[in-house]
């Protein structure tokens, strides 16, 4: 009876504690996680997707502007490059890499803008249908990165936030050691807002 | 010194996150009155009224939320940002399939967008948005016919997103909202598995004190679900009065100008 009635004790600490851990924010820090790592996802889709939109794009410029060679050359080049460079979720907390994928990223972004560019001095090419349904395509991707790019600086905060606060700041320290602070996107403007792609 | 600085790291950060907060904080919106928020007094009567009955025709038919709205200013934002943030803030279309489209136009800046939310992405995509700016909304503003423009540029979305009804209806849950951890429901489920072996424990020995103890906490456990429930649950609006569903969107669509 004795023991039994110990046993019944110990559980029940045990559940009014985790209920307890529950309602102090334990569960904040792994959902912050998380959720900042479902926006890192959805940041490299984007980008995957504008990288996805360029070899037709290339295609379809030379055919009406074969002689720019070095533009074209440098656009596929950086596409390479970028999309040769992956960080995985578990990466994050690593500013030079997320670094080294920006500054792939942010390469072929000028390298396409100079492409745009140049596209403004083939009439045929800029009344092609093709070319235009693709331009609006790259606009509406670069869209998409941005918003995604927001998205995640803003979940990084949240989570970050919830790494260096009360009360998350004791599990932190504690069950959670873990768990770094991710790095967020370099402040300097450019970086923050992908060039515009403009026609 | 080595005390202080996790310290000062998190009072940076709070700075940093209260001045990201009063930067968004910045963009204020009209309130989401009906379908059509003309907060710039361009829309006459007549087109109005056209416009609210077939947004609402579009809505009861096919649950997607159409809305237009115009603005005085973007506030120094880009209209893209705006659109999506507006978008975001008023939560058009459906929770669960994110099927609003705002129709955002900016008169004195001479800017126009559609947004698209993520379940139509793949209906009304960039290039049709685009298309439709081009050709439906555009002609129209240059010659100074804002009503017209607004009206042709609503036609034009109601007909790509009720063009083909079994292709969209096919496609309609593309990226559904999903909010609840998985981690709160294993504990609580590990949790529920513990009083039922409590109780049968206490059933089988005949304590009288076990068993209130693990009554009690099972009605502890029985009001947290409750709770859990009834945050998670959002309520869909009353009849007559128009609210956004709870949508989302990535930044789908196209912007134009003239």
């Amino acid at each position: 009876m004795k023991t039994l009635l110990l046993r019944l004790r110990m559980v029940l600490v045990l559940v009014l504690g985790s209920l307890v851990l529950a309602g102090c924010g334990y569960n904040a820090i792994p959902t912050a996680q998380e959720n900042a790592k479902a926006q890192w996802a959805q940041v490299q889709n984007q980008y995957q997707r504008r990288a996805d939109l360029i070899p037709n794009l290339v295609a379809t410029v030379q055919g009406y502007a074969k002689q720019e060679k070095d533009v074209l050359t440098a656009v596929v080049e950086a596409r390479a490059k970028a999309t040769s460079v992956h960080i995985d979720a578990s990466q994050l907390t690593d500013p030079a890499k997320l670094k080294a994928f920006t500054d792939a990223q942010n390469q072929l972004s000028g390298a396409l803008g100079h492409l745009m560019a140049i596209s403004e001095n083939y009439p045929d090419l800029k009344s092609n249908q093709n070319f235009l349904a693709l331009q609006s395509q790259l606009e509406g991707t670069e869209n998409r990165i941005s918003v995604a790019r927001r998205d995640y600086i803003r979940a990084v905060r949240d989570y970050n936030l919830s790494l260096r606060t009360f009360p998350g700041v004791i599990w932190a320290s504690t069950f959670f050691r873990s768990y770094q602070p991710m790095a967020e996107f370099s402040a300097d403007a450019g970086a923050a807002t992908p060039p515009k792609v403009k026609f | 010194m080595l005390k202080s600085s996790p310290l000062r790291l998190a009072a940076a950060t709070l700075l940093v996150l209260a001045l990201s907060m009063a930067a968004l904080a910045g963009l204020t919106f009209p309130p989401l009155t009906g379908r059509v928020v003309d907060a710039a007094h361009v829309i006459n009567a007549t087109t109005m009224t056209r416009l609210d009955s077939q947004l609402q025709a579009l809505e009861s038919k096919s649950s997607i939320q159409l809305v237009v709205a115009t603005v005085p200013s973007l506030q120094g934002q880009d209209i893209d940002t705006f659109a999506n943030e507006m978008f975001r803030a008023w939560k058009l279309g459906q929770k669960t399939t994110n099927n609003g489209v705002l129709l955002l136009v900016v008169p004195k800046e001479h800017q126009v967008r559609i947004e698209v939310g993520y379940g139509l992405e793949g209906t009304l995509t960039d290039v049709l948005s685009n298309i439709i700016i081009t050709h439906a909304i555009v002609p129209r503003f240059k010659q100074g016919d804002l009503s017209g423009g607004i009206s042709s540029g609503v036609d034009d979305i109601i007909a790509v997103l009720s063009g083909d009804k079994t292709n969209w209806v096919a496609r309609q849950p593309v990226r559904p909202d999903n909010r609840s951890s998985p981690v709160n429901l294993l504990v609580f489920g590990f949790l529920l598995l513990l009083f039922m072996f409590m109780n049968w424990r206490a059933q089988v020995s005949g304590g009288r004190r076990a068993s209130m103890g693990a009554s009690f906490a099972g009605g502890m456990i029985g009001g947290m679900l409750g709770g859990m429930e009834r945050g998670g649950f959002s309520s869909g609006g009353d009849f007559g009065s128009f609210s956004g569903g709870g949508g989302s969107s990535g930044g789908g669509g196209a912007s134009g100008s003239w």
